[in-house]
């Protein structure tokens, strides 16, 4: 047989050269916009890029949790708002329908979803309920043949341009956690009401809002999945939720730790470059040695979520360190290049902006924290 | 048959795996190419050329046939051509091979495409103006001589109409409309579109083992050994630098007046006005 190229290397040269010619270009100007990037958005879905990690019967790609983390983090490189974007209708907007939907639902939804005809959204965390789902307070009640869900959504990304939502929901609260389930509902419901969009400090095209249900009626077969089976569902790709954010976080990081680089060697202060300097020096060969680390626990992680492990402390172990890493490497890419890291004429600023959205999705580093000294058994 | 109004249009697209020109940089001390560590990429008129075929495919139902020359390692290319489209790939690769020039090089291109005549129609062969690492624009014209084949140079748009294409040729200044029967040989230099991005599940596909491409050696396309190579070649490269400049400056003094009729006189004492 002839030889094969190698996937893993193709896809990233591939989206390396996406991110240079597409969306280098106009980073700045789509983050100063405040507004959902709409034409890379369709130009990522032109390349069939969202179906990416769904099995090719299905409509995907065929690819898996390792290539995935590969598109994102090239794509993190170029502009983090487009990458969560983009990470999102890949994974947790169309997970559940992937999963759970019937045939119409399906070619109503999923599949021009990953066509990027429509935007999903993903809600989960609420005004008093973030990393602790127990206290999940939109309920789903079972009216007749369907269902009326109540309730109230915060922080969701891109919900001001969504088409539908994911929606996580408390069915039974006296079961607790257990009692949780996805539901889906168009943004045609009647009772859905999206807020303006939050003004933010960082991921400025990243569109986010609240989200209210006010007594929305939906069919019985929008329940996504068994009843009592939510928790397993969201555990099942939590691994590969955390290690996206973790790839997000290191695309960054090496955006910013380039931009570092690149400056230390052309600038020059008292008589030569001040990458000869070795304050300068220290900090390039720690945050490369940081990026190294974040990079192999990334791709160790991943290739578990591939081998069918649910890697769940791995990937809050990276998630924490990789986005740790972003925000220094952002902190010190600013610190090199001096006043000029704190002009909006260059791109480090965004990038030090931005890192602050990784530290919440897929958990704070506070409960990721909490929950690894757990499975550590401590 | 070939030429038959029925059968679908064949083309053979020529790529080259080269250096990434964006991450290439020149080694001041010695003044050669620093290679090392350089992703390798799909020439960047050679992408031109693919998507001028993938146009003839989207709008005549052409079959593509992506083809290249180089080590193992230049089926990424021929896999990004599958990305972007291409039906089938070919790498020509043999230890024989290394070293070659132009010369020696469209020797071996032009038997593949004889042997790619042998097992099917070939309608038109389309090649990238010129490699960036190379930048010898030879390739082209010489497979069209090796073929016997009537070549249409520097093309930024064309159509073909039964066994007839019609090429846009942009020269400098003018740009020259020419008509020319196939088969042809045809290099490009620009696109009515920009070159389309591979797409993402064609790249996983064209990765895996049931993916159309083939590899072929010295023995399958009939190629003596002393005519490919280094051993086939006119040419040797003796050395890859950077021209040396260097630049002076020069102060020019008195009043403006004064000053302007200095530049002016050193202007023409240099010949530039």
């Amino acid at each position: 047989m002839a030889p094969r190229s190698d996937p893993q290397k193709l896809l990233r040269q591939v989206m390396a050269r996406f991110v240079r010619e597409e969306v280098a270009p106009v980073a700045r100007q789509v983050d100063e916009s405040g507004r959902f990037p709409r034409e890379l958005f369709v130009k990522l879905a032109q390349m069939h890029a969202f179906g990416l990690r769904y099995p090719v019967k299905n409509g995907g790609a065929g690819g898996n949790a390792t290539l995935y983390c590969i598109m994102c983090e090239e794509l993190a490189q170029g502009l983090l708002s487009l990458a969560a974007i983009a990470a999102k209708q890949c994974l947790m907007a169309t997970n559940f329908l992937h999963r759970f939907a019937d045939q119409e639902m399906r070619q109503r939804y999923f599949l021009p979803a990953l066509r990027g005809e429509l935007v999903g959204s993903f809600c989960l965390t609420e005004p008093e309920a973030g990393g602790d789902l127990g206290r999940v307070s939109t309920t789903a009640v079972k009216d007749g043949d369907g269902w009326v869900v109540s309730g109230m959504k915060t922080w969701i990304t891109n919900a001001p341009v969504a088409d539908f939502f994911t929606v996580l929901c408390q069915t039974d609260p006296e079961q607790g956690i257990r009692g949780l389930n996805f539901f889906f509902v168009p943004r045609g419901t009647p009772g859905v009401q999206v807020s303006p969009g939050f003004q933010t400090l960082g991921t400025r095209s990243t569109e986010i809002s609240e989200v209210a249900f006010n007594d929305c009626r939906i069919p019985a077969r929008f329940l996504l999945g068994q009843e009592g089976k939510g928790l397993g569902a969201l555990l099942a790709i939590l691994a590969e939720i955390r290690a996206m954010t973790a790839a997000l976080a290191l695309g960054l990081a090496k955006a910013a730790y380039q931009a570092g680089f690149q400056y230390a060697k052309e600038r020059s202060a008292f008589g030569k470059t001040i990458n000869q300097y070795q304050l300068i020096q220290s900090k390039i060969a720690r945050l490369a040695t940081d990026i190294w680390a974040a990079e192999l626990m990334l791709y160790d992680t991943t290739a578990k979520i591939d081998a069918g492990q649910r890697p769940s402390k791995e990937s809050m172990m990276v998630k924490y360190f990789a986005t740790e890493v972003a925000c220094r490497a952002c902190d010190e890419a600013t610190r090199i290049l001096g006043a000029y890291g704190y002009s909006m004429e260059y791109p480090v600023q965004r990038y030090f902006r931005d890192a602050r959205f990784l530290l919440y999705g897929g958990g704070t580093h506070e409960v990721l924290q909490t929950n690894i000294a757990r499975e550590l058994g401590f | 048959m070939p030429g038959q109004p029925d059968s679908p249009l064949c083309v053979a697209v020529l790529v080259k795996q080269v250096p990434d020109s964006a991450e290439i940089k020149m080694d001041p001390r010695t003044g050669t190419l620093i290679r090392e560590g350089v992703p390798a990429v799909m020439n960047p008129d050679d992408r031109l050329g693919l998507e001028t075929a993938l146009a003839l495919k989207d709008s005549l139902g052409a079959l593509v046939t992506a083809l290249s020359m180089g080590p193992i390692q230049a089926v990424d290319v021929l896999s990004e051509a599958l990305a972007m489209g291409a039906d089938r790939g070919v790498l020509l690769s043999d230890r024989n091979f290394a070293g070659a020039d132009t010369w020696a090089t469209s020797f071996t291109l032009g038997r593949a495409l004889e042997r790619l005549m042998s097992q099917g129609p070939l309608d038109l062969v389309i090649c990238g103006r010129q490699a960036s690492d190379g930048d010898t624009a030879q390739i082209g014209p010489q497979v069209a001589e090796h073929l016997g084949w009537p070549q249409v140079t520097y093309v930024e748009r064309l159509e073909v109409e039964g066994r007839e294409l019609r090429a846009w040729r942009r020269l400098p200044g003018l740009v020259q409309k020419v008509l020319c029967p196939l088969p042809a040989v045809v290099t490009v230099l620009a696109t009515p579109q920009a070159p389309r991005w591979p797409l993402v599940d064609r790249l996983l596909w064209a990765c895996r083992e049931a993916a159309p491409l083939e590899v072929w050696d010295a023995a399958d396309i009939e190629a003596p050994a002393a005519r490919t190579g280094l051993k086939g070649s006119l040419t040797r490269v003796v050395k890859t630098f950077s021209p040396k400049g260097q630049r002076v400056t020069q102060w020019l003094e008195g009043t403006a007046a004064e000053q302007s009729q200095a530049l002016l006189a050193e202007l023409r004492g240099h010949k530039l006005i």
